[in-house]
């Protein structure tokens, strides 16, 4: 197989480059978040950082130490922080403490509409609407990711040895619980709400049916999964962790079960560690070690487009604006790239 | 091989009461002018000289890889990761672990989680063993055995308690079970930090070091259970194919109960020296360079762990030497 990567590393500037701006910030990107049309990044020296085309960059010192985990919450930003704090940060740079958590990190948060959620050790916090109190979740081990479905009445919890999944009825959570063998990070619920997939601490990803939870082992990775997207109407997971994108499909009643899945991008020497869809297309950025990002669409005859060459740092995070008009792409080092998808923007 | 961008870990164990905290101490308040993250178990204190104090809980957790010794600690590889994405770059990171604790999953961590593995190295594990109660611990407690066992260096600590001659008989207990850790005799846990923090001793060239002095057959042990550490030494060349089957076979049947094992190896028709260092099931070796001119090359090995008599450890070895 070509590698489609070392066949565009020896040009120059792709158009993206070209028409963009580069910032660099001098610690690594770690995650991003879209608010109205600006993208927002969390980075390992604390700061939440609001890049807007056409603007200076946004600066606000938010934790001490690591921003670990970001969520978008309306108009604002939800973090948490290795300093045990839990902030909602407004566009303006107003910081509001939710919760201190003293010397504990605020490992993942999520939300949806007026519900705010922080983990910190084993228990997950729930703030709703009109609450002052947080209700209180306990797991069996340390969670290490969140999730809501698309309507929000459902809440995935990843943990060791599995998923826990919430559900509130009448102001009372009731859980189930998804088992599989291991240690499982990050976790996402299907556009359909059908199923639910983890990344794991082995090179593989984990999913259940949610209905009958039924099993789906996705292996063969040379590293691990650390990032992620659903893509198209199919839709398809797309997953990091290879050369390759590696594209499972969802579709008809047992979605990847015994079927092979579509590998796109084909990064050589260099692995993918950062998915992220083109919202409304068939088409994924894969952005990778060496920080160089591809855009391929779900088509292995199809040739994939260079969107950055490589910086010589990971690749560690990439968003789309929401009105679909601007890409940021992170690394490890802390070098943004912000640029405009289209040529007439 | 080394990747100086690596942070150096140092596992901090001890058995309860040995004088952790002691030392726990002495490194957040010392002014020593680095930038150590020193990750704790409900310690709730904090450091000055720019010392960053993580709170973990220890989590043990089971990798899902068909290895059936195969634990480590979860905790740390997501405080590891974490700490990993500071814009600042920490000097040292320090482990402790709790009294009870068994080493081996802090230690295996290492070797399995690659992104642990990429961006930091176990350093070394430091084990502060109490001179008066020492004896007794390791008759009462397996973890205080382990941890003997683990250890690359041991403070022999509360030796101002001790008689000389009784400083002399545990001195002698712990070199049964261990023969390589080197031994620090301490009042109050001072010895100097850099004595403790950023040795390199699980670095393979320090395998290196094995002393032959401490290489000593004899084993005699109150119970089957009992840690203890046999060693051999051949000055015929070992026959490389014959080894590798012998002890792959070895790790794979008997990990469970070898806990720690190192090795400088000579092969036939090889010119360099070959390394490895094992915790249970799971090892690195490597070519070391040339052999020193004018020195024997004699291939040496030492194992750590319970029931090593039952291993046919000395055939075993024996049979790999070359024709």
């Amino acid at each position: 197989m070509n590698a489609d990567l070392e066949t565009f590393q020896k040009s120059n500037k792709t158009e993206l480059e070209r028409r963009g701006s580069v910032f660099n910030i001098g610690a690594p990107a770690i995650e991003a978040v879209t608010i109205r049309n600006q993208i927002v990044v969390g980075f390992g020296d604390g700061t939440v950082r609001f890049f807007q085309s056409g603007f200076e960059p946004k600066t606000v010192k938010a934790h001490e130490g690591v921003v670990l985990s970001m969520a978008n919450y309306a108009d604002d930003v939800l973090t948490g922080g290795d300093d045990g704090r839990f902030l909602k940060i407004s566009s303006d740079g107003n910081i509001e403490e939710i919760f201190n958590f003293g010397s504990k990190w605020v490992d993942c948060v999520a939300s949806h509409k007026d519900t705010k959620v922080c983990s910190s050790g084993k228990t997950v916090y729930v703030w709703t609407k009109n609450r002052d109190k947080p209700q209180t979740l306990d797991h069996q081990s340390t969670v290490a990711g969140l999730a809501f479905d698309n309507k929000g009445k459902r809440l995935a919890v990843s943990r060791y040895g599995g998923v826990t999944v919430w559900k509130l009825n009448n102001n009372k959570w009731t859980s189930s619980n998804y088992t599989w063998k291991g240690s499982h990070g990050t976790v996402t619920f299907s556009p359909d709400t059908k199923y639910i997939v983890t990344a794991m601490q082995e090179n593989q990803i984990h999913g259940w049916r949610i209905n009958d939870k039924a099993d789906l082992a996705m292996r063969g990775y040379p590293s691990k999964i650390k990032s992620f997207t659903w893509v198209g109407d199919t839709p398809y997971l797309v997953t990091s962790g290879s050369s390759d994108a590696v594209c499972w499909p969802f579709d008809g009643k047992e979605g990847p079960m015994g079927r092979k899945p579509i590998v796109v991008a084909n990064g050589g020497k260099e692995l993918a560690t950062f998915v992220k869809a083109l919202n409304g297309e068939k088409a994924v950025f894969t952005g990778y070690t060496d920080g160089s990002v591809l855009l391929a669409e779900i088509d292995e005859s199809k040739k994939p487009i260079m969107i950055r060459s490589s910086t010589g740092a990971e690749v560690s995070t990439i968003a789309i604006s929401n009105d679909n008009s601007q890409i940021l792409i992170g690394d490890m080092k802390g070098s943004i790239l912000l640029s405009s998808l289209w040529a007439d923007n | 091989m080394e990747n100086t961008s690596q942070v150096p870990v140092t596992v901090l164990t001890g058995f309860l009461g040995a004088g952790k905290t002691t030392l726990l101490n002495r490194i957040l308040t010392e002014q020593h002018g680095r930038k150590y993250a020193v990750i704790v178990n409900e310690f709730g204190e904090q450091g000055i000289d720019n010392d960053l104090v993580v709170d973990a809980d220890e989590e043990v957790f089971e990798m899902n890889n068909g290895c059936i010794c195969c634990t480590v600690r979860g905790d740390l590889i997501r405080i590891l990761s974490g700490l990993m994405k500071r814009a600042d770059k920490l000097d040292a990171i320090i482990v402790e672990t709790t009294g009870l604790a068994d080493p081996a999953p802090v230690a295996q961590t290492f070797f399995v989680d690659q992104d642990v593995a990429d961006r930091t190295k176990l350093d070394a594990i430091v084990t502060v063993a109490d001179a008066v109660h020492l004896s007794s611990q390791l008759v009462d407690h397996h973890e205080a055995e382990e941890q003997i066992a683990f250890a690359d260096v041991i403070l022999l600590n509360k030796i101002e308690l001790v008689e000389d001659n009784d400083i002399v008989k545990v001195n002698d207990r712990i070199r049964k079970i261990n023969p390589f850790a080197k031994i620090i005799k301490t009042t109050r846990c001072d010895a100097p930090l850099d004595e403790i923090v950023g040795l390199n001793a699980f670095s393979l060239d320090r395998v290196l070091d094995i002393e032959p002095d401490f290489l000593e057959s004899d084993h005699d042990h109150e119970h089957d259970d009992d840690v203890t550490s046999l060693s051999f030494v051949s000055d015929t060349p070992l026959d490389m194919d014959k080894f590798q089957d012998w002890f792959g076979n070895l790790l794979r049947t008997k990990g469970q109960d070898i806990l720690r094992s190192k090795g400088i190896l000579n092969f036939k028709g090889e010119d360099e020296r070959y390394v490895f260092q094992g915790v249970h099931m799971l090892m690195d070796a490597s070519p070391m360079g040339p052999w020193p001119k004018g020195k024997d090359r004699s291939s040496r090995v030492v194992f750590i762990g319970r029931d090593l008599d039952n291993m046919n450890l000395k055939e075993g070895f024996e049979n790999c030497k070359s024709a």
